[in-house]
């Protein structure tokens, strides 16, 4: 375990500790609830690995490399910010996934793109969003999101 | 029967997995055990990290009062409504359709529309729960470069939407939607956590992922029980007129 993990780990359970001694009821009733969202997407999360799995095995690292490499950054990187824009899946699920990626060479600039996207534009969820705050109000949002998804994402190729 | 093919909707992009590695076995063999040994790798890291996220999310959401953090938006704007808007986006869970019902709340509660953009933005891909997961699979390097870049564009583009958006541009609040009866559900935004329904089991039920109102009958002392389930829904979609 990482170091990082390590101190969340230690963080959390002494923070559970004097919860559960100041008020058992509600700290278990708040796990509960967290413990029913977690089961709602166990089976996206199991079948994400699953499918991880499965594409480091058929395709070799080099031809993610090359494709999601150094081979015109432009163009993947927008590709995957619409990619991310088009999808809603949890991002918890998505980490492993791009993790996946970049470990086989992929460049960190479209990971980036997508990761950005695919929690702050929402294509699937635009008619909700319109609903409740109108056409120009979503419109914007999801514009200006796509628009600085792709700015930290040349950021941070930039940084990194 | 009910049962299975509600599981069947609920898991089917599991069962396409699936699928493709019956495939795999029998006209790949040789390449389905290596899958497996791939996919178990990001099992452990993910079994390492599930249960911290697990429990975090639950003592934010017992111990950060947001009651106070939403009460503030009211006579806060500028740098301490952004501030206050920042953290409240920052200690949630649930995906971002579930901030939607929370914002509208705040809207009616005098919230500016900046302060909705960086509440909704900062729910969306800078929550600490996520940022975990993030540090965890993407090191910790990653991880904080793109908090920082994204924090400033998210301020950025709450000022920025505000300029464009004016209030008189948000539909009106429909909530005296057609309801039969003292309780009203939008389940369009129901995240799924089932509290409601173990909360108040009488009138709440799981149907699928959705929570869905089963009576509208009101016996003595459900009011208290209503009550607690509305005051702990995550995504704030259950109304109750008494």
């Amino acid at each position: 375990m990482d170091v990082f993990t390590l101190i969340f780990w230690v963080i959390t359970l002494v923070w559970l500790g004097f919860s559960l001694k100041k008020d058992k009821g509600k700290t278990l009733q708040a796990i509960k609830m967290s413990g029913g969202l977690m089961k709602g997407i166990a089976g996206d999360i199991l079948g994400i690995l699953l499918l991880i799995g499965l594409i480091l095995t058929f395709v070799p690292p080099e031809t993610i490399k090359a494709t999601i490499g150094q081979a015109n950054e432009v163009v993947s990187t927008v590709l995957f910010a619409l990619l991310g824009s088009i999808t809603l899946i949890p991002a918890f699920v998505a980490f492993p996934l791009v993790a996946s990626l970049v470990d086989a060479g992929a460049s960190i600039v479209p990971i980036v793109a997508f990761l950005t996207t695919l929690t702050m534009v929402g294509v699937v969820t635009f008619p909700l969003e319109k609903r409740e705050f109108g056409l120009k109000f979503t419109l914007i949002r999801n514009s200006l999101s796509f628009a600085f998804a792709l700015v930290i994402a040349l950021a941070m190729g930039v940084i990194l | 029967m009910t049962f299975l093919k509600s599981q069947l909707k609920n898991n089917r992009f599991l069962i396409i997995v699936l699928l493709a590695y019956v495939a795999v076995g029998i006209f790949a063999p040789d390449k389905f055990l290596p899958s497996l040994g791939n996919t178990w790798y990001y099992v452990k890291e993910m079994l390492l990290i599930m249960p911290v996220i697990l429990l975090l999310t639950s003592l934010i959401s017992a111990w950060v009062p947001k009651e106070t953090i939403e009460n503030a938006f009211g006579q806060n704007s500028g740098i301490k409504g952004s501030l206050f808007a920042f953290l409240l986006g920052s200690f949630s869970a649930g995906p971002i359709y579930a901030a939607f019902p929370v914002c509208k709340m705040l809207l009616s509660k005098g919230a500016s529309i900046a302060n909705i953009v960086i509440i909704l933005s900062t729910w969306a891909v800078i929550k600490i729960p996520m940022l975990i997961t993030e540090s965890k699979f993407l090191g910790p390097e990653f991880m904080v470069v793109r908090w920082i870049l994204t924090t400033l564009a998210i301020f950025l583009m709450g000022y920025l939407t505000s300029r464009f958006v004016k209030p008189e541009d948000l539909p009106a609040d429909d909530e005296a939607a057609a309801t039969d009866g003292p309780l009203a559900l939008n389940a369009d935004y129901c995240v799924g956590c089932g509290l409601c329904a173990k909360i108040a089991p009488n009138h709440f039920k799981m149907v699928g992922k959705k929570a869905s109102i089963i009576s509208q009958t009101l016996s003595p002392g459900d009011g208290l029980t209503i009550t607690d389930a509305v005051a702990k829904c995550p995504a704030r979609i259950i109304r109750f007129y008494n």
